[in-house]
């Protein structure tokens, strides 16, 4: 009994519930990040035989120093933003369409059809879709050839090769947008819809004052959670076009990986993972800030 | 209604429809390649009529390496996610009801784990599990997955028992419920949306990961998609009869759960601002 | 150099002379000691071979293993063992390997590894050091075909004497040529019309062809409205397929790669004018393949010539029955030949190709046993009538027995030029440092922009190369050289 009212105890309950998610956070978070800071600041690879030796910020003033390191970055950065710039715009789009579409004949069907891209393994994808773009026996370059278009070599032209990696993005994303946007629209109140009804606002007015406000948080962590994927995005180029051709679809993910597994240079790829994770901090708490900030000023209004 | 209202409404769904198939006709066309001999997948033109056979899923299921990988992913992701999705709750709870001290930067580390790329995140892991001897097992494989899936599965719970009013606890406490009671018996059905959606949201990207898989697992808890990386190439370039029946055997699992719970998973990415139909 | 080459060349011959005439009676020895009783009779053991995905003689050897060593075990020795096949492709396999090495596991022990990873995989104690297996069994001191396949397969470092592996499948580059084309005589009387000469007719006619003489051919059968191209080779970015067809330009120049039996030096050697214009041929020919080159690797080249869509191709030998299949179209008549060469500053014809082929290694994490089933693996694979089933089956041997064998050369369409190509003369390998990983990608990253034309001078390429491995050597400890202080300012444009 006096085990009982010890965990009844708020404190002792609610750290009770935490601590396995905190077990999870310490052994797979915090000791693995110490270890890479740890890491970072050796010469260390696994394949030389070599000990590690101190370098101290060794690893650190070589990717300063690295211009093709920052080249990948800006690409990745270019990635993200067109990605999911893309990715919203017509998510957003294809979802309002979708909105109202109860009566939709076979609408379960339809919408799962709708978000297959997503469930597929992005590997595979990029198997295929290398597949579906070759000049000479691919399925697209039939089409275009059909079309009277002619023959392009998506992969292999350099002014092509970024595009067609975007649009196979693209097409296996949006999806995710849609779904965000159907839950997002379903967020806003059905009777504040209906008054806007009653008043015969014009469309595009209601969409402004009466949805967006509300649809607007959801939004913003669909794409906060789709900024988070594309930035990783690795699985998708690494069949397709391996960075290629020379370095047009190399993003910095794919990089990473490959001085970390490929050369096992385990420093310097752990300074630089380091790195990244600094940003992935300085991006998350910037968003989340943003995010709050306009969560504040409406709970504000709302009590106003 | 009349007639141009209804002719309207018809032009409106056959659009929805068309868009929804845009979408599916690559999936479509990899799925038909699967029922195809390597001669017809690489056909020019497009071979539309064509002797479907199931020899390659035929070959596929007598391959050595087909089922311990199946297994793997089968296993492994449901395990890590169910795992992940029980502490998650847990810490969701609490984050909820106690807000406890920190809770917002610990919601915010949670996340920004998940936004570094993989490579990055697998280093550090790797070198622990070779120190500890997890690499190549089960249990550290799957353990990994769920640290992986809990972050979005707190986010999405939270939202949803916030959502619940707290008058369900007082009473249910005052009527002499004990603490795990409330927790189990009268919030858990309630966000039951959020449960689901969190499990699809997370298995989506468990069952598809590849770079984790392929640098902890071994050769009997590797999941299928280095199984799509390794078996690429067979005697005479791409076998594609092979990627083509594996690539449509392992979307089948996660279309057939989202179809089955959509009205869940709609639900869920409202992240418990909406409670009813969406 | 070819005087340190030539010395090597004889002290190894002298002592190979006197091996045999020992053989001999170790043999009959060896294999009465073991016909007695073997420490393993009566178990069973399950061995794992790691290889190389879709990769003919990979899949044959572990095909073999099963097929005839199993039996060859049961009755030779008497235990029972099953073997494994696990693969992944060349870009995956070492961080398969070394991912599984690294852990001190003994999951994969056998390996088919690439001839670059003996590095790698050695330095760290990850395999056996074969030497004293090989002074312990004599019979595995093999006679190979050229001097190449034991410096190539394996020593680490090259021309040490020190040995990591038993060759697994020699591997050079071969040209597969439509002789239907070259035989039509339409065709034939275009040419001679066009360029006042005729078109090769047999192998001969290849033997001294340069690349300056195949373009003329080459441009002859390409025809893009037909949907014909006249060839094809690799530049695709993945693993070493680029850097395998940019080498032979530049050796064949004349040009060097840097010093990795020395001092390890790569600045100053790599980066000049005679690799700069090798780079610039390697780039033109692209005019003449099918649209989409930049990106041809084993597999695309392999699509392309059994669809007819290019008269000829140059291809790694080992996947010779990929490329001649048997459900191959009755009009084609595929002829193999080497490979063309270039034509030097002095106006000396010269072909040097590099070597593909991989040498099989050995977990040092294995149990005794596993060690042992592995030793009579290996001395059962180079009995000479495994190695000539190997040879039947379509595998690359590549021991002077079988290859200088009277039914060699017509076993298979391939053969003749495999043989050619494997010779001293038109053979090399290239470095196999730990970083080799490191130290191939930087080379594919430069040599495939510079191919894909987003970069155009070729001598700054050479410099940023040269820079870059020059670092990493020096950063690795192989090295004591330090990339020049002009390297700060070198960038790849």
């Amino acid at each position: 009994m006096r085990v009982r009212r010890f965990i009844e105890r708020p404190r002792v309950f609610a750290l009770l519930l935490i601590a396995p998610a905190l077990i999870f956070f310490f052994v797979w978070n915090i000791i693995p990040v110490l270890t890479l800071i740890g890491v970072s600041f050796y010469n260390y690879s696994m394949v030389t035989g070599m000990p590690p030796r101190y370098i101290g910020l060794g690893n650190y003033e070589d990717i300063v120093y690295s211009f093709r390191l920052w080249e990948s970055f800006g690409r990745t950065l270019s990635w993200v933003v067109v990605t999911v710039g893309i990715e919203t715009v017509l998510g957003i789009a294809i979802g309002i369409l979708f909105w109202g579409s109860v009566r939709l004949p076979g609408r379960r069907l339809a919408l799962t059809l709708l978000f297959t891209p997503m469930l597929m393994t992005p590997l595979a994808a990029g198997i295929f879709f290398r597949l579906m773009y070759e000049p000479s026996i691919g399925i697209i370059n039939y089409v275009t050839r059909w079309a009277g278009l002619g023959t392009f070599s998506f992969l292999s032209d350099r002014s092509l090769a970024f595009a067609a990696v975007v649009f196979v993005d693209v097409w296996m994303w949006t999806p995710f947008m849609v779904l965000i946007t159907l839950a997002a629209l379903g967020s806003v109140p059905k009777a504040e819809l209906e008054a806007a009804e009653v008043d015969r606002l014009p469309w595009w007015r209601r969409l402004v004052t009466v949805v967006l406000p509300h649809a607007k948080f959801i939004l913003m962590i669909g794409i906060l959670l789709r900024t988070i994927e594309s930035f990783k995005t690795m699985d998708l180029v690494f069949n397709m076009t391996g960075g290629g051709p020379g370095t047009t679809t190399e993003l910095v993910a794919l990089t990473l990986w490959r001085r970390a597994f490929e050369a096992f240079n385990l420093g310097w790829s752990s300074a630089l993972a380091f790195i990244l994770l600094l940003m992935a901090i300085a991006f998350t708490s910037i968003f989340l800030f943003v995010l709050n900030l306009r969560r504040r000023q409406q709970e504000r209004e709302a009590s106003a | 209604m009349n007639g141009s209202r209804r002719l309207q409404q018809s032009a409106y769904h056959l659009g929805l429809w068309l868009v929804a198939i845009i979408f599916f006709l690559p999936i479509f066309w990899v799925v038909l390649n699967a029922f195809k001999s390597r001669r017809d997948i690489l056909a020019v033109p497009p071979q539309l009529a064509f002797t479907p056979t199931l020899d390659n899923f035929r070959d596929l299921f007598a391959r050595e390496t087909f089922a311990p990988y199946m297994t793997a992913s089968v296993t492994m992701s449901v395990a890590a996610v169910l795992i992940a999705i029980a502490v998650a709750f847990l810490a969701s709870y609490s984050f909820s009801r106690f807000k406890p001290r920190g809770t917002d930067f610990l919601m915010f580390l949670l996340l920004s784990v998940r936004m570094v790329p993989a490579a990055a995140v697998v280093i550090p892991i790797y070198m622990m599990y070779n120190l500890v001897g997890w690499r190549e097992d089960w249990l550290g494989m799957t353990l990994f997955y769920a640290m992986f899936s809990i972050p979005f599965s707190v986010w999405i719970l939270k939202g949803f028992i916030d959502g619940v009013s707290e008058r369900y606890d007082e009473t249910a406490l005052v009527n002499g419920g004990s603490r795990f009671h409330v927790v189990f018996k009268v919030i858990l059905p309630q966000v039951k949306p959020g449960l689901v959606a969190s499990f699809i949201f997370n298995l989506i990207f468990v069952w598809n990961d590849f770079l984790f898989s392929f640098m902890l697992g071994g050769r009997t808890t590797s999941m299928i998609p280095v199984l799509l990386s390794t078996g690429l190439y067979a005697d005479g370039g791409v076998d594609w009869p092979f990627i083509s029946a594996l690539t449509g055997i392992y979307v089948l699992p996660p279309v057939i759960v989202v179809f089955l719970f959509q009205r869940f998973l709609l639900v869920g990415m409202t992240f418990g601002t909406v409670r009813g139909e969406v | 150099m070819s005087t340190r080459t030539s010395l090597w060349t004889w002290s190894r011959l002298s002592s190979r002379l006197a091996l045999c005439l020992l053989l001999g009676a170790v043999m009959a020895l060896s294999t009465s000691v073991a016909q007695e009783a073997h420490p393993l009779e009566g178990e069973s053991i399950d061995m794992t071979i790691l290889g190389i995905g879709g990769w003919v003689p990979s899949s044959l050897g572990a095909e073999m293993a099963n097929d005839l060593f199993k039996p060859f075990a049961l009755e030779e020795y008497g235990y029972d063992v099953t073997f494994t096949f696990d693969a992944a492709p060349f870009a995956a396999l070492f961080q398969r390997a070394a991912a599984s090495l690294a852990t001190r596991s003994n999951e994969y022990n056998i390996i088919i590894s690439d001839s670059q990873w003996l590095g790698a995989l050695s330095e760290p104690g990850w395999i056996v050091n074969v030497d004293e297996i090989i002074e312990e069994h004599p019979e595995l001191d093999i006679e190979w075909y050229s001097e190449i396949v034991g410096v190539g397969y394996q020593e680490y470092p090259m021309y040490s004497g020190i040995r990591w592996g038993f060759p697994q499948a020699g591997d050079v580059v071969v040209m597969f040529v439509r002789r239907d084309m070259l035989h039509d005589e339409a065709e034939r009387a275009a040419f001679l019309e066009e360029h006042g000469r005729e078109l090769p007719y047999d192998y001969e006619d290849f033997l001294e062809m340069s690349y300056g003489e195949f373009e003329d051919i080459a441009a002859f059968f390409t025809r893009p409205d037909e949907g014909l191209y006249g060839h094809a080779f690799q530049y695709s970015r993945e693993y070493d397929f680029l850097s395998m067809w940019m080498y032979p330009f530049m050796f064949s120049l004349g040009g060097d790669i840097g010093d990795f039996e020395d001092e390890n030096r790569v600045y100053g050697i790599l980066n000049s004018e005679v690799n700069a214009r090798a780079m610039e041929i390697n780039r033109a020919w692209q005019q003449y393949m099918p649209p989409g080159a930049i990106n041809f690797g084993i597999a695309e080249i392999i699509d392309l010539f059994t669809a007819g869509q290019v008269f000829s191709a140059q291809q790694w030998a080992a996947v010779g029955p990929a490329m001649i299949p048997e459900d191959l179209p009755e009009e084609f008549d595929v002829m193999v030949v080497p490979p063309p060469g270039l034509i030097q500053d002095d106006g000396s014809f010269n072909r040097l190709y590099n070597v593909g082929g991989q040498p099989w290694v050995i977990n040092a994490f294995n149990t005794p046993e596993q060690m042992r089933v592995a030793i009579d693996f290996m001395r059962w694979w180079y009995l000479p009538e495994t190695q000539m089933e190997y040879a039947r089956r379509g595998g690359s041997p590549s021991d002077a027995a079988t290859l200088n064998h009277p039914d060699y050369e017509d076993m298979k369409p391939w053969n003749r030029a495999f043989k050619f190509m494997l010779q001293d003369d038109n053979a090399r390998d290239f470095y196999r440092e730990p970083t080799y990983a490191q130290l191939l990608s930087t080379q594919q990253e430069a040599w495939h922009a510079f191919a894909s034309g987003e970069i155009d001078d070729a001598m700054n390429t050479l410099e940023w190369i040269a820079c870059e491995q020059q670092k990493i050597l020096f950063d690795s400890g192989a090295s004591e050289i330090r990339p020049p202080a002009e390297c700060r300012q070198v960038r790849l444009r």
